[in-house]
């Protein structure tokens, strides 16, 4: 007997995951709490006596609430580092809690709004070390505005100079909104029309909220009224590289990120 | 005492067979009556040629060639896109330079989009300050029911401030009263007369065809009633603005008028929409505004008794430029005299259920 006894406890401890810790205990409470109603009142009883029996029609119910399906409330929580599209550091954001605990508190990019947490970053926001953008979609609009090739559509026949008003209305027919004292065109000035400026680049800057700077690329095309005159469409025109017309400006065009690829490819094809 | 024995005999023997014996053999040995009568006349036949019905109806009908883009039809229009607009679930623009597609659409006033699409059409860029102003106006035909809805309609408008619309409108004028017989014709209508002129139509020397327009002066209507049957629908009408006391608003309104027809989508029988003319864009911009606020007006008069808007947003455009340019609408239309009106409404509703 003794013999077999040593056999069995090596084999059993040689099977590594036959102790092992329960699985699955349910760290948090489950709230599921229905609030009922009873269809059918129940008889009352005289003081002092025994209630009345209960009968089969007493014990059917209606549901008055079902807290499992009770929309949770926004949590508050403080930024501690900027957020696209939610604020800067130490700005105070009520968002839904599901999408707060995932993508800010985990990655350690908020902290609950606690009392405590309130006080501690009530002096980061004048904190002058930390890079404050002016608002919650700055970078947003920073990043999408350097991906835009914008094409200046100009006259062929009658005389023009490039003016803020040309761009910011070249802007609004591609879907952006840039007023026109938010550009800066180049200080030397472009007039046309000149065959010899089509589909060459120049760059201006864009001033977001009065702080945040942006460079955008710039093409001018020239466009006929009449139309046995227009010059015929480039599909992509994007994509064909082009010189800069103010040589000075050739350093700003290259520090400009490059636009990246289209992910579909059936809109390259076309 | 005997029968609870008996009994449990009975259903030790049954437990014994249930254990031992197979189940066919179980079912085989239940005794079970089976007689056979003999059918009722004729219904052996008639259940026979019943089969041979039934057989000779399973041959597949031939179905036609479908073409391709006719096939799952019901699945092309679960997939097709709406045409009805709601940009309510996007934010609010913040800052001073956004990327319009991530944001609700900018509300222009009306003299601002103007000013926006003359820059687009500048000799400096594309160089058609005339072009023509276009307006699409998006209506929701639900009707006074959740499943009724308001019908295609064609209305003409009269404007403040007319443009060259090309297009020949031929107006037919009738009164007895000589003075508005010149006042119409003075006004542009092609042909101004009395009960004359019935009488040289019945004679067929003058075509109704001729005319896109006939109105006419009340008290002309006891001797025009002998052209209803050449009229048909175009019989003048107060309705259709076509029967009336001044005659040269009339002409004016039929004669420089925006002709416009609001058309229901095919499928999406609760999207109906207006696409009109509504000046070029050298004209003033106020003069533009006036003419707008006329449209929708006009527009507005047809819409249902029921809560809700009736447009739903109004677009400006002017080719060659992409632009589209979302108008407000709702200052032309008086919006406190139509909550009243409601208000009203609901009451005499509230009545009518406390009675």
């Amino acid at each position: 007997m003794w013999k077999t006894i040593g056999t069995s406890l090596s084999v059993i401890s040689k099977q590594k995951d036959i102790l092992q810790p329960a699985k699955e205990l349910a760290n948090q409470q489950l709230r599921t709490t229905y609030i009922l109603r009873r269809k059918h009142p129940t008889q009352l009883h005289a003081k002092g006596e025994n209630p009345k029996t209960l009968r089969s029609r007493h014990y059917i119910y209606e549901v008055v609430e079902d807290t499992t399906s009770v929309k949770h409330p926004n949590l508050d929580v403080i930024l501690t580092s900027y957020v696209e599209g939610y604020g800067n550091v130490g700005d105070r954001v009520s968002v839904r809690p599901n999408f707060a605990y995932n993508n800010l508190l985990l990655p350690g990019l908020a902290v609950y709004a606690s009392p405590e947490n309130l006080e501690k970053f009530q002096n980061k926001q004048d904190d002058k070390d930390i890079i404050r953008y002016s608002s919650a979609n700055a970078l947003y609009t920073v990043k999408s505005l350097q991906r835009v090739l914008l094409s200046v559509i100009m006259n062929m026949e009658m005389p023009w100079t490039l003016k803020p008003w040309h761009i910011s209305t070249s802007f609004r027919k591609c879907g952006y909104v840039v007023p026109e004292d938010t550009i800066t065109l180049p200080e030397q000035p472009i007039s046309g029309p000149n065959m010899d400026l089509e589909n060459k680049e120049f760059a201006i800057t864009v001033t977001i909220n009065n702080k945040e700077k942006v460079d955008v690329r710039c093409r001018i095309h020239h466009w006929s009224t009449d139309i046995s005159e227009r010059i015929p469409h480039t599909p992509q025109f994007w994509e064909t590289p082009s010189e800069p017309i103010l040589p000075e400006q050739a350093p700003i065009l290259e520090a400009i990120p490059p636009r990246p690829p289209a992910k579909n490819r059936s809109a390259q094809l076309n | 005492m005997l029968l609870p024995t008996f009994r449990l005999l009975q259903h030790g023997i049954t437990n014994v067979c249930n254990n031992s014996l197979p189940k066919s053999v179980l079912e085989s040995s239940s005794f079970l009556q089976t007689r056979h009568y003999a059918a009722r006349k004729g219904t052996r036949e008639r259940k026979k040629k019943a089969a041979a019905k039934a057989k000779s109806k399973v041959v597949e009908q031939k179905v036609g060639f479908i073409p391709h883009n006719q096939r799952n039809r019901e699945q092309f229009l679960m997939k097709r896109e709406k045409r009805k607009f709601d940009d309510s679930m996007r934010r609010d623009p913040i800052d001073n330079v956004f990327v319009a597609k991530y944001y609700k659409w900018i509300v222009y006033p009306f003299t601002e989009a103007v000013e926006c699409h003359r820059q687009t059409h500048h000799p400096d860029m594309y160089n058609k300050p005339n072009a023509p102003l276009h307006l699409t106006v998006e209506l929701n035909m639900i009707g006074e029911k959740q499943t009724r809805f308001v019908d295609n309609f064609t209305r003409i408008v009269g404007i403040p401030h007319k443009f060259d619309q090309n297009e020949e409108r031929a107006i037919l004028a009738f009164t007895k009263n000589p003075e508005l017989q010149q006042e119409a014709a003075n006004a542009g209508a092609l042909l101004a007369g009395g009960v004359e002129l019935i009488k040289q139509i019945q004679n067929g020397q003058i075509n109704l065809q001729d005319f896109k327009f006939i109105i006419a002066h009340p008290e002309i209507l006891p001797e025009l009633v002998v052209l209803r049957g050449l009229m048909k629908r175009r019989f003048p009408n107060p309705k259709l603005g076509t029967l009336g006391v001044d005659m040269k608003d009339m002409v004016e309104q039929f004669l420089h008028g925006i002709n416009y027809s609001a058309i229901k989508d095919e499928y999406e029988k609760d999207f109906g929409a207006i696409e009109t003319v509504i000046g070029t864009l050298d004209m003033d911009p106020k003069h533009l505004e006036e003419n707008f606020a006329a449209l929708v007006r006009d527009v507005n008069t047809m819409r249902p008794k029921r809560a809700g808007h009736f447009i739903s947003r109004c677009i400006l455009w002017s080719p060659p430029s992409p632009e589209k340019l979302k108008v407000d609408h709702e200052r032309y239309i008086d919006v406190g005299k139509l909550n009243d009106q409601r208000a009203e409404e609901e009451n005499e509703d509230s009545e009518r259920i406390a009675l």
